[in-house]
């Protein structure tokens, strides 16, 4: 189906892939490191030069590691490894930590090591006996991907290497999936409210693959009767792979997270439906609209009168698709620009059942990097832009009026998380339209100056 | 002093001899990792405007320099454009069949989206394994668009983080044209990096410049600190190259002085009058504007003199416990105890880390040469396993160290929470910056006095607890 401005649009893939990109996502290494230290009680042992400790650094950020609980070390391999090896630096490295007090080391392998061939899986076999914890290698090069090709690559070896096998299911549970690979830059805001909302539905949690996760619930990871996918940018191998090795049954499948009314709406009945808890999930969702138009009226947000302007959504899918519904829905405004950071067939799929459903042609720009926003910004000219602070330098030089930053923020700090998921995700993302809504109207100059 | 904490006790001179020796070197593998030569080789280049570094490798390695040091580093706290972190995003095929092909087609891609000034290709741990060719390659593009096209290798584990800014600036001077005139009372300052902006700390930069103003010294090209090629290809033809740290712009004075014959002044960072005076009279001295920059250095002086009157009579006597723990480089901590010792002063630098001396050995090597050589005290927290930054270790044995001294005060940040007054020295405060020259003197002893007169005030117990937890060892 063809689709808004051009051939593009339509989700084709561009007559040959680029040769220069600049890109949003990182490599699998960092993908994987986050992953791994999503489990808490474990420690990670980068085996790589010691520049890809920095993607280690932003994965401990990004699934808020405390350093005073969690370690990370690096095997920091010179020359003399690449030419030589750097397996027996990697067992000194595993022996120094001997020590450590955790239950597991996840030790993972970047680029260098992975193509001189580095046996990581070898030296951890060799060393299990002679420490107290779980060595766990993770050979995930940065060249395998993308950082949701390496959350997959890091689950798939968790899910093998880790699950006991269970023939009992404990009744209505679930396994959440893949909650960091999620662009709001306080996701775990997101996680807390989905646990909160399966407690009121009577549903336990077997396992969060990954955060704060002891390795116990890992190991009890078989015994969930639903997985639940918390991302539509990573995460469906495993829940593919639960469902063929345990039968573990994916719910909310191929509708969009529950960002904003319609969504968490829907979301809420299917899982209501599954539950057999409809009355529970509908008074949630009388309770949650209720709240947010009751907050609305009080706090009275004057960035309402967007009505049908033009605007365009450049984030992950995992945001960026339910925003489309949102943006259109409770902001009334049209996007006219959608481009994503992924473009896997799940992702497509979804968005153009999305915008079917809406009535909408925008662009659409698949695997988007920030050269392609920018170009297509320049094309589509939106007014209003959900992004980053990147799309805020993107657009410099062109008519936008606001550019209201929902992922990958670095302009503002956030201490406490705020969540996008469900009802007071409505009101954070009104928040942050309000808040680039009065920005805008702010005086770039005075015009004389007072007299005191 | 007794203390079983202590590894090292004794003059710069003295850790020196260790270090080279290896004596002193960690043996932990996962202790202290800063960044890679990759790394270091991009702040580098990032610093040239309107230049295209392209990455060839996968996307993890330029996505540190392109989400941290571009958006937020140069375009939300510096105020420049946002320009391209391009990179070839080298896969599992690109591994095995090589990636010679695309990163030439990559090229010819980012001059037609770009239309950059210059493109350098940095390779990384992948392209330098698998072997590519990125000189080549380079050579051969540049026939095919309209700017220099240049490579640098730097494979992340090819060198440490000190040989990915020296090769860099080593490549820079590949654009350099032989000269067609003298810029009379011209100079470069060099060692420049981290982005298009002047150096990491703006603001003394902008003293620098001035003072060298006031002096009627011009500056054709801050390199590599938001320069252009153009500044780069005349930067031949000024009188003198400076640097505002002996230290950054070590590497490509002395090749410059070397390849072209222009002098490169030495001179350490300029803390406190002394060494302001040395910087600024290490510059105009060669160009011949020896007088101007006495009647300056005299104006300023009378300007600051009520300030340097408190620092004299603050620090005197006192024993200055020096820490640089935030960018942990010795050179800063040795300018400071210099600067400790012009007051009256006894300087103790605590935790330098050997790894950076070691990396830093020429620039060491000429502080002792004038002079400086300060007592030294490393502790065990610094050798422990994993990061030694915030370390609970490390800040038990900062207290017990400073117990152990006569009227201390601490210079370092308010990270630390000794048991002393505590100058608070960070460069993550812009309210009382610059620290160098005649407005660093003001500032910091605005903060000596801030240190002083508020000592008895209760510390956060806040900002502790979140930086060592609330256990007591």
């Amino acid at each position: 189906m063809e689709q808004g401005h051009d051939k593009e649009a339509a989700g084709a893939a561009p007559p040959f892939p680029d040769k220069c990109t600049d890109p949003y996502l990182r490599c699998a290494f960092n993908g994987a490191a986050q992953t791994a230290l999503g489990v808490s009680g474990s420690a990670l042992l980068a085996h790589s030069p010691q520049g890809c400790d920095y993607l280690v650094n932003n994965a401990f950020a990004s699934q808020e590691c405390d350093y005073m609980e969690t370690v990370t070390l690096c095997t920091k391999l010179c020359v003399n490894e690449i030419v030589h090896g750097g397996e027996d630096i990697l067992a000194r490295t595993i022996l120094e930590a001997k020590d450590l007090p955790i239950s597991a080391l996840f030790v993972i392998s970047a680029c260098g090591p992975e193509i001189v061939g580095d046996d990581i899986v070898a030296v951890c076999e060799t060393l299990q006996p002679e420490v107290k914890f779980r060595l766990v290698p993770v050979p995930c090069a940065g060249f395998r991907g993308s950082q949701y090709d390496g959350i997959d690559i890091s689950l798939d070896t968790i899910l093998k290497r880790l699950v006991k096998n269970s023939d009992e299911k404990i009744p209505d549970s679930v396994c959440l999936i893949a909650p960091h690979a999620n662009a709001n830059p306080t996701w775990t805001a997101d996680l807390e409210w989905v646990q909160q909302v399966l407690k009121r539905l009577g549903i336990r949690v077997v396992a969060t693959l990954t955060h704060r996760t002891p390795l116990s619930d890992i190991e009890n990871v078989a015994s969930a009767e639903t997985s639940l996918l918390l991302s539509h940018d990573a995460g469906q191998k495993a829940a593919d792979y639960l469902s063929a090795a345990y039968g573990i049954e994916q719910i909310c499948k191929g509708i969009p997270l529950p960002i904003g009314m319609t969504n968490t709406q829907r979301w809420l009945t299917v899982l209501g439906e599954r539950f057999d808890a409809q009355k529970t999930a509908e008074g949630m969702v009388a309770e949650g609209e209720k709240m947010v138009m009751a907050t609305c009226r009080r706090k009275w947000p004057m960035a309402r009168f967007l009505y049908r302007t033009p605007a365009a959504i450049v984030a992950d899918a995992t945001i960026g698709i339910p925003l489309v519904r949102f943006v259109t829905e409770e902001m009334e405004m049209t996007p006219e620009l959608v481009a994503l950071y992924t473009s896997s067939r799940p992702v497509r799929e979804l968005l153009e059942r999305e915008l079917k459903d809406l009535g909408l042609s925008p662009k659409v720009v698949y695997g988007t990097d920030v050269y392609k926003t920018r170009m297509s910004l320049r094309e589509v000219k939106p007014k209003v832009i959900f992004g980053s602070t990147i799309e805020r330098h993107a657009s410099e030089g062109l008519p936008v009026a606001y550019v209201v930053e929902v992922v990958r923020i670095m302009r503002q700090f956030r201490m406490i998380n705020r969540e996008y998921f469900g009802y007071t995700g409505i009101l954070n993302l009104f928040e942050c339209v309000q808040n680039e809504w009065t920005m805008g109207w702010r005086s770039k100059e005075k015009r004389y100056e007072a007299k005191w | 002093m007794e203390n079983d904490s202590i590894v090292f006790h004794g003059t710069l001179q003295q850790l020196l001899e260790k270090v080279e020796t290896g004596e002193m070197i960690p043996k932990l593998q996962a202790s202290h990792a800063p960044m890679c030569k990759f790394f270091t080789a991009y702040y580098v280049i990032s610093g040239i405007r309107h230049v295209v570094p392209l990455v060839h490798g996968p996307t993890g390695c330029p996505l540190y320099m392109s989400d941290f040091v571009r958006t937020r580093e140069c375009c939300e706290i510096r105020g420049v454009p946002l320009e391209p972190t391009a990179c070839t995003t080298l896969d599992e095929s690109n591994i095995i069949y090589g990636g010679e092909g695309k990163l030439l087609e990559a090229v010819k891609e980012a001059y037609a989206k770009y239309h950059p000034d210059l493109i350098v290709i940095l390779s990384c741990c992948c392209s330098g394994i698998i072997g590519d060719d990125v000189e080549s390659i380079a050579r051969e593009a540049e026939k095919l668009v309209g700017c220099r096209v240049l490579a640098l290798r730097s494979e992340g584990f090819g060198g440490d983080f000190r040989s990915g800014y020296e090769d860099a600036f080593k490549l820079i001077m590949e654009l350099m044209d032989p000269p067609e005139k003298m810029m009379k009372g011209t100079i470069n300052i060099l060692g420049a990096r981290w982005g298009p902006s002047p150096t990491e700390f703006n603001w003394d930069m902008d003293e620098i410049e001035r003072l060298l103003s006031e002096i009627g010294i011009k500056i054709n090209a801050i390199i590599a600190g938001g320069c252009t090629v153009e500044q780069i290809r005349h930067a031949r033809e000024v009188e003198l190259n400076a640097s505002w740290c002996y230290d950054w712009g070590q590497k490509l004075g002395d090749l410059m002085q070397e390849r072209f014959g222009i002098p490169y002044s030495r001179t350490g960072q300029p803390y406190g009058l002394a060494a302001t005076t040395e910087w600024l009279l290490g510059v105009a001295t060669p160009l011949g504007m020896k007088e101007k920059a006495l009647d300056v250095i005299e104006r300023e002086t009378l300007e600051v003199e009520p300030d340097l009157a408190y620092l004299r009579q603050a620090l005197s006597g006192k024993t200055a416990i020096i820490e640089i723990s935030e960018f942990p480089g010795p050179i800063r901590a040795l300018s400071l105890a210099r600067m400790a010792a012009e007051f009256g002063a006894r300087p103790v630098v605590i935790n330098v880390h050997p790894y950076t001396i070691k990396e830093r050995m020429p620039s060491i090597k000429f502080l002792l040469e004038t002079g400086v050589n300060p007592e030294i005290i490393l502790t065990k927290g610094l050798f422990r396993l994993g990061s030694f930054r915030s370390s609970k270790e490390t800040e038990d044995e900062l207290e017990a160290i400073v117990k152990g001294y006569d009227n201390p005060i601490f210079f370092g940040n308010s990270g630390r929470f000794p048991p002393c007054p505590v100058v608070n020295l960070t460069l993550m405060n812009p309210t009382f910056q610059p620290q160098y020259g005649f407005k660093g003197i003001k500032n910091i002893a605005t903060l000596v006095r801030q240190a002083l007169e508020n000592k008895n005030l209760p510390r956060s117990r806040l900002f502790k607890g979140m930086l060592y937890g609330t256990r007591t060892r």
